[in-house]
């Protein structure tokens, strides 16, 4: 018997997580933290998915957020995009038993990217927002590592349910 | 391994094209503009709408579930806050003295309210709406409301609670829902006037006709959150009069021109008003009278007497 990725199952998490944070997120803000559901979903979705499955899956979840939000167009399937490529990216080089560990700091990096991008996306939409420094103290850092330490706890979960047991020949 | 090189070279191809396609689509997005440029909403903001409304009663489910942990976090914040309850007792004493005025000056009001009759804003509002959620990320501060373009409802019209406690603006109506741009969002901005508690009836919204007159003596401005975060009133001149406790309302006009929001909207008090000779004007820092969290069911003004006039 060997563990073998599923595409569907992948599929389904990244989806559930974006409509979880559509749905929950506003009641779990403070400030400028707020849980990442979506992001997370993508990042451990993904990391056992080929190249080309992890960009496609991480773009869908992206857009998906973004129609299910009210924020601007574009900013989660940029954000969903990167964490697809960087989890793909990291899955390669990963060692057995540190997974959790290595796609909560992606978590993380990813989660600074999208507070970056959003933030950027807003200026140059006209939207105005905070003064940089003070939405990267404030804003950005306490929000990465609040996710990574939430990816930390539901990584091992998301990283059992994305994975079927199937037989070897059946692998092959 | 030559199954996974190619598998990179495509992921790489991949990212390359749907970075290109996520500006495009950010790009028209914000090209395509709100819904209310036009009468009709382009094709990025339907979805979004579309998925509003679908996710309506899921969000509504949420709501209800979340209500009573709200209501008990407040409790055992108020617990242990003192502060507030200091606050209300300073309000009791407060209230206490004017209640020994007001009995004085009722009669008076009576004889001077056919003169301010023409001085109030007639209001037409839509039905009674139930706040179903929050929406929105870090940087706003909306909510959804169960009416929409069926009950009447468009863009930018006014959103109250109670008869004139502006909440905030209509933005992204659909049929059946209508999200609410709270006055504490980032992106909100209304001409206000600063009004001392003699000239202004809260309860009533009405304004006394000194206010209303064409030379106005009291500060005038624009209510807005700042970059610096806080929610107060900018541009008010440094010779205008406005003084901590005053009650901050709704211009209505500005320089000959209509505002979308009618006059006399009361939106908070002035928490404080502090100017410094180095500065054109003054810093007005205000507490506002609705409690996001306490919302529960709004009105949308869909007009008003002189409205476009």
């Amino acid at each position: 018997m060997v563990e073998q990725p599923s595409v569907v199952r992948a599929s389904i998490i990244v989806a559930a997580a974006a409509l979880l944070e559509a749905v929950l997120g506003p009641y779990l803000t403070f400030g400028y933290v707020s849980p990442k559901f979506a992001l997370i979903g993508i990042v451990f979705a993904v990391s056992p998915l080929r190249d080309l499955q992890a960009v496609l899956l991480g773009f869908f979840g992206g857009i998906l957020l973004d129609s299910l939000s009210s924020g601007l167009f574009g900013v989660g399937a940029l954000a969903g995009l990167a964490a697809g490529a960087l989890s793909g990216r990291v899955s390669a080089v990963r060692r057995k038993g540190t997974e959790r560990v290595l796609l909560s700091q992606v978590v993380a990096v990813c989660v600074a990217a999208f507070g970056l991008l959003g933030w950027t996306a807003r200026n140059l939409a006209g939207y105005g927002g905070p003064p940089l420094a003070e939405y990267a103290v404030a804003g950005i850092l306490p929000d990465a590592l609040l996710n990574a330490v939430l990816a930390y706890l539901v990584g091992g979960w998301l990283l059992r349910i994305v994975s079927v047991k199937s037989r070897v020949w059946e692998s092959a | 391994m030559g199954r996974r090189k190619s598998s990179a070279a495509s992921g790489f191809a991949a990212l390359c094209v749907l970075c290109v396609v996520s500006l495009a689509l950010f790009t028209v997005y914000v090209k395509e503009g709100d819904c209310s440029a036009q009468g009709e909403c382009g094709p990025l903001h339907t979805v979004q709408l579309g998925a509003a409304e679908v996710l309506q009663p899921a969000r509504g489910v949420v709501g209800a579930l979340f209500s009573p942990i709200r209501e008990t976090a407040d409790r055992v914040g108020n617990a242990f806050d003192n502060s507030e309850e200091e606050r209300l007792r300073a309000e009791l004493r407060d209230t206490e003295s004017l209640a020994a005025q007001t009995s004085r000056l009722q009669q008076e009001n009576e004889r001077l309210r056919g003169l301010l009759e023409g001085q109030r804003a007639v209001y037409e509002y839509g039905p009674l709406a139930r706040v179903v959620a929050p929406v929105g990320d870090q940087f706003s501060e909306r909510i959804i409301i169960n009416v929409g373009t069926e009950d009447g409802i468009e863009d930018d019209q006014p959103v109250v609670v109670g008869e004139n406690t502006l909440v905030g603006r209509t933005t992204n109506v659909s049929r059946h829902t209508a999200q609410v741009m709270l006055i504490t969002d980032r992106m909100f901005a209304a001409g206000v006037r600063i009004v001392p508690p003699a000239e202004f009836d809260p309860a009533s919204g009405e304004v006394s006709p000194a206010v209303t007159a064409e030379n106005v003596p009291f500060g005038q401005g624009m209510l807005k959150t700042s970059l610096e975060g806080y929610f107060g009133v900018d541009y008010v001149d440094l010779s205008a009069r406005a003084e901590e406790g005053d009650y901050v309302v709704t211009s209505g006009r500005a320089a000959g021109r209509d505002l979308l929001e009618p006059p006399g909207l009361y939106v908070g008090t002035v928490e404080s008003a502090t100017s410094q000779d180095i500065e054109q004007f003054k810093k007005i820092v205000v507490d506002p009278a609705m409690n996001p969290d306490d919302l529960e069911d709004v009105r949308v003004i869909v007009g008003w007497a002189g409205k476009g006039a």
